[in-house]
């Protein structure tokens, strides 16, 4: 066995045995922990589509709120079980990123933006629709996660487990999909999409898949949130922070990389609840922004990229 | 066979290529030539999809693709170099040569990609980064060894030998009279340099100001007086 698959063994023991173990008790931890771990799962989609499809979006926070709403729409009005409800929360957001395809022909800040308005779309949607949305005043009592085979997954550690399998599960996908040839593809079109096109790539049809998929795993983190919190309004499925922060976890952590923008994602989060918030308690955001402005100056590939090659070093200099 | 039909290309108020009418042969070497800005680049670009025609039509093999997006066209077998090389990003060299032989065939074959490696001097250069670590002689053979990599029928080659000193040309269009014959693939090339379409080509087409004003053997359409005078602006003596 290999030094990475020792390490991925131990990765899969901690997360699936340990923390459990050792954290489980403690369900103020456990629930940062779960939330951080959704949002890296925003995070990690919102980097599959930057780094392989190219496009920087603010507007992850429509993808997450569709998802969000088919989910729990679904379960509580069809009484769809609560995981089948959660896998058409992540298509019903696939779905709705059909409407998005005429913003792929837009590059940088313009695709950037006109998503951004399809989020806000989105959320005055869910705000007008009253009959099927509840309005503003949203919807409760979502269905928890359900108990299986006497195990429940809507207690906090069912909760962790569940969120970290789905993005465990996320990972591998765009693992596999930057592994094989569409990845490579995918990778040449951003600074030669006119030499891609030119050698028979369907740029456009590569970039919109690139969407679906990055939507479907952001519905899908969307869905679990809202079975986890059992409450839903248009403000806070649509709320722009669902865009920002992932973001902000992703370029922290290393966007370039797979892994990179979930351990932002728990970094920043868990540092922020945990050390920043007992200092500050009020305004304590202003030691985020510090600390991911200190972060893109001090290492621009973001924190895992940082730790990668600090290891690196030091087993060269002992070798 | 390629079937170029009345094509114009508008940019705004400028007209690019005007009411051009060609056909290329898809088994043989046709020289394309003009001074700058006589609207052959454009004329590519119409050809391989990346600029769109106003008017006319164009035909491929009995397939027209006018409306045919770029991709297309490159699966139909219309394969294209760039005059700046345009290797395909973050990719090997080796790389750059699979991503086109996957999408535009639609399967691998390692055998054939290592046949164009060799064939264009690139076998030691396979592993190596295709942006940052090729020379410009390199860089051209690339474009070369891509678009072969699209099993093209008819390769578009835009100005491949500019900037090679002499003998990596010399070397260069060996190459290309090569690749005529061992891959069975047309060429249609831009070039300036009048030595090296006489070489080459049995057929030259010439355009000035967008428009076809010679077309011929390379002995007839270097002593077109109209072709001297697009070139020198003055009649011949």
């Amino acid at each position: 066995m290999n030094a990475r698959s020792v390490a991925i063994l131990l990765a899969l023991v901690g997360m699936y045995i340990a923390v459990p173990l050792l954290l489980g008790p403690n369900l103020y931890v456990m629930s940062l922990l779960v939330a951080s771990i959704a949002i890296g799962g925003v995070a990690l989609a919102w980097a599959l589509l930057g780094n392989l499809g190219g496009m920087v979006s603010f507007g992850h926070a429509a993808f997450f709120g569709v998802g969000s709403y088919v989910s729990a729409l679904l379960s509580m009005k069809l009484g769809v079980p609560v995981f089948a409800a959660m896998f058409l929360g992540g298509v019903g957001a696939a779905v709705a990123s059909i409407a998005m395809l005429p913003t792929l022909r837009l590059k940088g800040p313009y695709f950037a933006l006109a998503i951004l308005a399809y989020a806000q779309i989105f959320r005055i949607l869910a705000t007008e629709w009253k009959s099927v949305t509840g309005g503003s005043g949203g919807l409760s009592s979502i269905p928890r996660l359900p108990e299986i085979a006497g195990f429940d997954f809507g207690s906090k550690v069912g909760n962790y487990l569940v969120i970290v399998t789905i993005v465990l599960i996320f990972a591998l996908i765009y693992e596999r999909i930057r592994a094989s040839h569409y990845g490579i593809a995918l990778r040449a079109m951003h600074d030669s999409e006119d030499a891609t096109r030119i050698v028979g790539v369907n740029s456009t049809f590569l970039k919109a898949m690139m969407l679906f998929v990055s939507a479907f795993m952001t519905g899908v983190v969307g869905a679990f949130n809202a079975h986890y919190i059992n409450f839903l309004e248009p403000d806070y499925g649509f709320s722009g922070l669902w865009s920002t922060i992932p973001i902000v976890a992703a370029i922290f952590g290393g966007y370039r990389t797979i892994l990179g923008p979930v351990i932002g994602a728990v970094f920043v989060y868990l540092i922020d609840q945990l050390v920043f918030k007992s200092y500050i308690p009020s305004g304590h955001q202003i030691m985020l922004g510090a600390l991911l402005a200190g972060m893109v100056l001090f290492s621009p590939t973001g924190l895992l990229p940082w730790i990668v090659e600090k290891f690196k070093r030091s087993r060269h200099a002992a070798a | 066979m390629l079937q170029l039909d009345n094509v114009t290309v508008r940019f705004g108020g400028v007209i690019a290529v005007n009411g051009l009418s060609l056909s290329i042969a898809t088994d043989e070497v046709t020289g394309l030539v003009g001074p700058n800005g006589a609207g052959k680049t454009t004329l590519f670009n119409a050809i391989s999809g990346l600029a769109r025609p106003s008017a006319g039509r164009i035909v491929f093999n009995s397939v027209d693709v006018l409306k045919a997006p770029v991709y297309r066209r490159a699966r139909l077998g219309l394969g294209r170099t760039f005059q700046v090389p345009q290797p395909l990003s973050r990719l090997t060299v080796h790389e750059n040569l699979l991503v086109a032989q996957r999408f535009a065939t639609g399967s691998i074959d390692e055998s054939r990609l290592r046949e164009i490696l060799a064939f264009v001097g690139l076998t030691e250069k396979a592993g190596r980064d295709a942006t940052t670590e090729l020379a410009l002689s390199e860089l051209k053979a690339l474009e070369v060894g891509k678009a072969l990599a699209t099993n093209p029928k008819l390769l578009l080659l835009d100005e491949v030998l500019a900037g090679l000193e002499t003998v990596g040309k010399r070397r260069f269009m060996q190459m290309l009279k090569d690749m005529h014959a061992k891959f069975g693939v047309g060429i249609l090339i831009i070039e300036h340099d009048i030595e090296t379409i006489s070489n080459l080509c049995k057929r030259v087409a010439v355009l000035n100001f967008g428009e076809l004003i010679a077309d011929g053997t390379p002995e007839d359409v270097f002593r077109n007086p109209a072709v001297i005078k697009s070139y020198t602006g003055a009649d011949h003596a």
